[in-house]
């Protein structure tokens, strides 16, 4: 088995000392930093959001599987500082509605995101318009991402959007909503782009908007030509 | 009564048959009939579930989203949102429900005339009519909360109530029900109404304020704190109830946030404000609500558990009635169940939940993270219903929110640890106590934990007879209660994380349960 392999397996298992040890001994064997996304931290993201998926682990299994992803890139990030080879997929604002605390589904979306390569900008709980319409301008934000878990908060997810389009930043970003009390149907009624019924549909939500901004990109690249 | 314009829908197993009419949605016929809709009909959940077994019923996109395409081919559908295409035969499951009705003795001073006490919950309302001399009850009613209709829990009633015509209607269902109660509860006493001196109603903060027509919309959001919560004297002539005019109609303040008076009048009700040790109160309902006082002191604090201990957003669970299995004990090393009515099972009340939950973990058949040890999907209970990997999961949050409450609040009592801890409401009476604390839901010796019955309602009667009035014994208490605000400290996460794992086997639990459950529980088998 590779060290990055290795590495890929105690993320899942959630081994914070053993990931910081294999990605110091695979730096120290030649790999390249960007390499580790690809090659152990993206791929064990996605299988704990698939086993999140089946029931097999729980909040707090995805939760210590995440602090062992993070013990990774937090040695990796100084590294990849000057190297433009390596870009994240995109910047994620993120929070939970105003009016609303609870943020641990918001948290574990954003701890998938980061470890599916994203930069995260995370506002934390009861976030307001200007809040959120800030943050978007000053982090260039490609995605938002907003949580509600009340029906009486998930409301004000139409205020959000509306002041982003009164900013003029709504074409700018991806807006993706989710929440127990959130639906597909709601989803769309307020203007959202997106609805993730958990956390690992809102990182197949955002690949798949990249995926369609690049599909965007060539057609509008062979229209010019 | 036969009209060709409308469509005849029996429903089974109850016999009944009601009409409706091309195009409108099977929901209101079958509110009248008891089914409940615990999103307030809105499509949100699977809780109104019907099988058609003859004629056909429309799909809509909001059951396609809920239903898998195997249950919509079976004929399942949501009664809140199918319109009947023709004449139906619909399965649906309507149950007795059973309810705890408070009969206990309490200290009182004697007065002419009769009084009410009424416990508004969200679910289930309870009135008694009491003889202001003796204190005797001489009748007692109960019914679902007719609020039901607009959503089953406080948070789906509020958004309907933040319309001012939605407040209005809720508003007046409430009032309107309590009134036919008390006429019910004075037909069956032989009692006139002019003999009715006093009413008191206690219920959580939505409660309250639905029945008083207050501004909810405080309580829709953070910090879900209004400063509406406090005693509400109305009269009988303000409410149009068939009573005398001056009547008069208290509802007894709220403790803070959404605890409310049902937790005050558990307060009266235990004695916990006159206790020289520290003692602890929980009410384990959707909303958890958790007390620890002493004479000194007395902090409260509430947590958002969810509708689990209830059987909602359980895949086979139901209320605690006929059919549900309610108890969980361990034979030759295999489950056993016990159900409700000795009938069939059907599925599994809060109580079975807990047991299951419990011998599963005593058995090594679930691992103390909660996962099937075998990396199975579901286990089989017994004939007809099993437990899935889901359902575990779902209690392991509602647990983990009433468990995180009571160790925040131990800290911030921070004195000496409560010795003693009442449980209130039906679920805390039928609750296993062993089981509960083998699933960390209450981490508490058994013979610590005391059910002590619907004690909203004792509360309620003790204040009928509060010496001093309007300023009576609730209103020094409320004054000594300190609300804290668990879901804004920031150690919330981290200590709920740590509750929702289970601790590992310890086969001593296997037998306690056992016996807990002969010598508790003789009448339930």
């Amino acid at each position: 088995m590779s060290t990055l392999d290795e590495l890929k397996e105690v993320i899942i298992n959630g081994n914070a000392p053993a990931a910081k040890r294999l990605t110091e001994a695979a730096l120290n064997q030649g790999t390249r930093p960007g390499d580790f996304f690809a090659g152990a931290i993206i791929p064990a993201m996605d299988e704990v959001g698939r086993r999140m998926r089946e029931c097999e682990f729980f909040i707090p299994e995805v939760l210590i599987a995440a602090r062992a992803a993070r013990a990774s890139t937090e040695i990796l990030k100084p590294l990849l500082a000057g190297d433009s080879s390596v870009r994240p997929a995109g910047t994620v604002v993120c929070g939970t509605i105003k009016g609303d605390l609870h943020d641990i589904g918001k948290n574990i979306v954003a701890m998938m995101l980061e470890g599916a390569g994203f930069r995260i900008v995370d506002l934390g709980v009861d976030v307001g318009p200007e809040k959120l319409v800030d943050a978007v301008r000053r982090e260039g934000a490609d995605f938002v991402a907003l949580s509600a878990l009340l029906t009486t908060t998930m409301v004000n997810m139409k205020g959000a959007i509306e002041a982003l389009i009164a900013a003029g930043l709504r074409q700018q970003v991806k807006v993706m909503v989710g929440g127990a009390p959130v639906t597909e149907s709601w989803a769309q009624s307020i203007g959202a782009d997106g609805y993730g019924k958990d956390a690992p549909a809102a990182v197949e939500l955002a690949r798949r908007f990249i995926a369609e901004a690049a599909r965007g990109m060539s057609a509008a690249r062979r229209g010019a030509a | 009564m036969a009209d060709h314009r409308t469509h005849r829908v029996v429903l089974r197993p109850i016999g009944v048959e009601v009409r409706v009419r091309p195009g409108e949605p099977l929901k209101d016929a079958l509110f009248e009939q008891g089914v409940e809709f615990p999103c307030g009909g809105q499509g949100r959940c699977r809780g109104c579930r019907i099988q058609v077994l003859e004629g056909s019923a429309g799909v809509n996109a909001a059951q396609q989203e809920r239903l898998s395409s195997d249950e919509l081919a079976a004929g399942w559908r949501l009664a809140c949102q199918c319109v009947a295409d023709s004449d139906l035969v619909i399965e649906l499951r309507q149950w007795d429900s059973a309810i705890l009705s408070d009969e206990s003795s309490f200290a009182f001073t004697p007065r002419p005339g009769l009084g009410v006490a009424v416990d508004v919950g969200t679910t289930t309302i309870v009135a008694q009519l009491v003889k202001l001399a003796s204190g005797r009850v001489l009748a007692v009613r109960t019914a679902l909360n007719s609020q039901a209709r607009q959503g089953a829990d406080v948070m789906s009633r509020l958004q309907f109530a933040l319309s001012a015509a939605g407040r209005r209607e809720l508003e007046g269902l409430i009032r309107r029900q309590i009134g036919a109660l008390i006429a019910q509860l004075l037909f069956a006493a032989n009692a006139q109404a002019d003999q009715v001196r006093d009413v008191v109603l206690v219920g959580n903060t939505v409660m309250h304020h639905l029945f008083c027509g207050i501004n909810v919309e405080p309580l829709s959001h953070y910090p879900f704190i209004s400063g509406g919560d406090g005693l509400q004297v109305l009269s009988a002539g303000q409410l149009s109830w068939k009573l005398p005019a001056d009547t008069r109609v208290r509802f007894l303040p709220g403790l803070g946030g959404f605890v409310g008076s049902d937790i005050l009048a558990g307060l009266l009700a235990t004695g916990v404000g006159e206790s020289k040790d520290a003692v602890g109160l929980i009410d384990l309902g959707t909303n958890g609500e958790i007390v620890i006082g002493n004479r000194d002191r007395i902090l409260c604090a509430s947590t958002a558990a969810g509708p689990a201990f209830e059987g909602a957003r359980i895949s086979m669970g139901m209320r605690a009635c006929t059919g549900a299995i309610s108890e969980v004990t361990i034979e030759n090393g295999k489950p056993r169940c016990h159900v409700l009515g000795n009938t069939r099972p059907a599925g599994i009340c809060g109580s079975g939940l807990v047991d299951a939950v419990a011998a599963g973990l005593d058995l090594g058949v679930i691992a103390p993270s909660g996962r099937f040890a075998n990396g199975g999907s579901a286990w089989q209970l017994c004939a007809g219903v099993a437990l899935t990997q889901k359902d575990v999961r779902e209690l392991q949050l509602a647990k983990a929110a009433i468990a995180s409450g009571l160790v925040m609040l131990r800290e911030r009592w921070g004195g000496a640890d409560p010795a003693r801890l009442y449980l209130a409401g039906a679920f805390g009476n039928y609750v296993n106590r062993t089981s509960a604390r083998r699933i960390g839901l209450i981490d508490y010796q058994p013979d610590q934990v005391e059910p002590a019955g619907n004690t909203a309602l004792l509360g309620a009667k003790l204040a009928l007879f509060s010496r001093d009035g309007e300023n009576g014994s609730y209103t020094r208490l409320r004054s000594r209660v300190e609300h804290v605000s668990l879901s804004s400290d920031p150690h919330f996460q981290d200590v709920f994380v740590e509750q929702l794992g289970f601790t590992e086997n310890i086969g001593a639990f296997v037998n306690a349960r056992h016996e807990e459950s002969i010598y508790e529980h003789p009448g339930r088998t």
